[in-house]
């Protein structure tokens, strides 16, 4: 007996992946800066940037940051989805209809 | 009951009360009331001050430099603005007690004199004009008060007559901190400082069990399951948020969870790190690169930014072989 609703599983896999993702790129964020640092480098030979170059591209393809998509959290539209709130356009205006945004008003100028 | 009435009024009295000075005057009475007084909330604050004065001296002796030199200008500061001058009156009234105390008398004096610049200073800030020195010193005393519950259950405990060789009540369990309601107990009287505290750490210490069961843990799981009914409204549920770490605690606190005891200069010259690396050559200037850099990042702490140096460290470490042929 829960007034709102409960989730338990991810939207879709879309999703799932998305989240993937998100948790790889964390783990590896520091390495894929260091070895970025030697890699766009003038002072280190050339030979060290090359080898620094292969070992990025060994690591895993979904550590990377600039793979995550910023999907709504609610129903998984990549389009369309404020930052702040983390929803699609969708969602935010049937939120903010109900009254159910904190803060939120329809604008009249 | 008149044995229990007359006790509750004692209590009732100045707690620290204990000389049977025979003093004749009411006015040598007054003083030496206030005298007790004095000396035995001064012996407590002096020893509060004594750890503050640790405290600090532990602090500066942990800070380097600048940081030092701010500190003991802080306490000079201090130090000049007790050193105001005295109404000589209340000088003399002083000596007068310190003299009248079978104690070391320019302890005393000297204690006292600081309880009265400590008034001194408090009226100054409040700019109450007239108020005699008593009342500041009697309205500072904690009287301690008994309910009336309290009172109760003292005189039916006093009713069973369990008494103990040295006339204490044997239920004391709930009584020990308020002994002092008995005729003859030990807690009163002034500290004679004959005996050191006995360290109750290191028993405690030593019962401790080295590795708990998985019968123990079950247990104690079951114990919290049991215990943890679900919340019974909107606040018991923000409180258990707020336990899980769930919930932020509100005043929001930018600098929860981050302690960062680490100085400025600790985040600023990391070239004692650099202690592994080629003096010469081209690490050396990229590794000087990557200091610079992280000597003005405000982000990371101490010990991330270390991590940072040794990964690269290990890194070229490997890479040795390669740039030798180089």
């Amino acid at each position: 007996p829960c007034p709102e609703q409960a989730r338990s599983y991810y939207v879709d896999w879309r999703m799932l992946r998305d989240v993937k993702r998100r948790k790889l790129a964390y783990e590896y964020a520091d390495e894929r800066l260091r070895i970025n640092a030697i890699r766009k480098n003038t002072i280190l030979p050339k030979e060290l940037q090359e080898v620094a170059d292969k070992e990025i591209a060994d690591l895993p393809r979904d550590s990377c940051a600039v793979r995550i998509r910023n999907r709504c959290v609610l129903t998984s539209r990549p389009r369309g989805v404020k930052r702040r709130w983390r929803l699609s356009r969708i969602v935010f205006r049937h939120f903010a209809d109900h009254a159910q945004m904190s803060g939120i008003q329809r604008a009249m100028w | 009951e008149k044995d229990g009435s007359t006790a509750s009024k004692s209590t009732t009295e100045v707690a620290s009360k204990s000389r049977e000075d025979t003093a004749e005057t009411p006015k040598q009475k007054l003083l030496d009331l206030i005298g007790n007084m004095k000396v035995e909330v001064s012996y407590r604050k002096k020893l509060q001050e004594l750890k503050t004065r640790e405290i600090k001296k532990q602090a500066t002796n942990k800070l380097e430099g600048p940081d030092s030199e701010g500190s003991t200008l802080q306490q000079a500061t201090e130090d000049t603005q007790r050193g105001r001058p005295l109404n000589p009156e209340l000088v003399e009234a002083a000596s007068a007690v310190a003299s009248s105390l079978p104690l070391n008398k320019k302890q005393t004096e000297s204690e006292l004199l600081a309880q009265l610049r400590r008034h001194e200073e408090t009226t100054d800030k409040q700019k109450k004009g007239g108020t005699i020195n008593l009342r500041n010193v009697i309205s500072e005393m904690a009287v301690k008060r008994q309910s009336p519950a309290q009172r109760g259950v003292r005189i039916s405990s006093r009713l069973s007559l369990d008494l103990d060789e040295d006339g204490r009540r044997i239920r004391s369990e709930r009584l020990s901190p308020q002994s002092f309601d008995s005729r003859r107990s030990l807690k009163v009287g002034r500290r004679l400082n004959i005996f050191t505290k006995a360290s109750t750490e290191t028993e405690n210490t030593l019962k401790t069990v080295s590795s708990p069961t998985i019968w123990d843990l079950e247990f104690a799981k079951e114990i919290g399951a049991i215990t943890a009914q679900p919340p019974r409204n909107g606040f018991e549920e923000m409180i258990q948020w707020t336990k899980e770490g769930i919930l932020w605690e509100f005043p929001i606190d930018n600098e929860a969870g981050m302690e960062d005891d680490a100085e400025f200069h600790e985040h600023i010259f990391l070239e004692k790190h650099l202690e592994d690396f080629p003096k010469q050559g081209p690490i050396r200037h990229f590794m000087e690169l990557v200091i610079c850099g992280l000597s003005k990042n405000p982000y990371l702490s101490v010990k991330q930014k270390i991590e940072h140096i040794e990964w690269f460290q290990k890194y070229f470490e490997e890479k040795k072989e390669l740039l030798k042929e180089i």
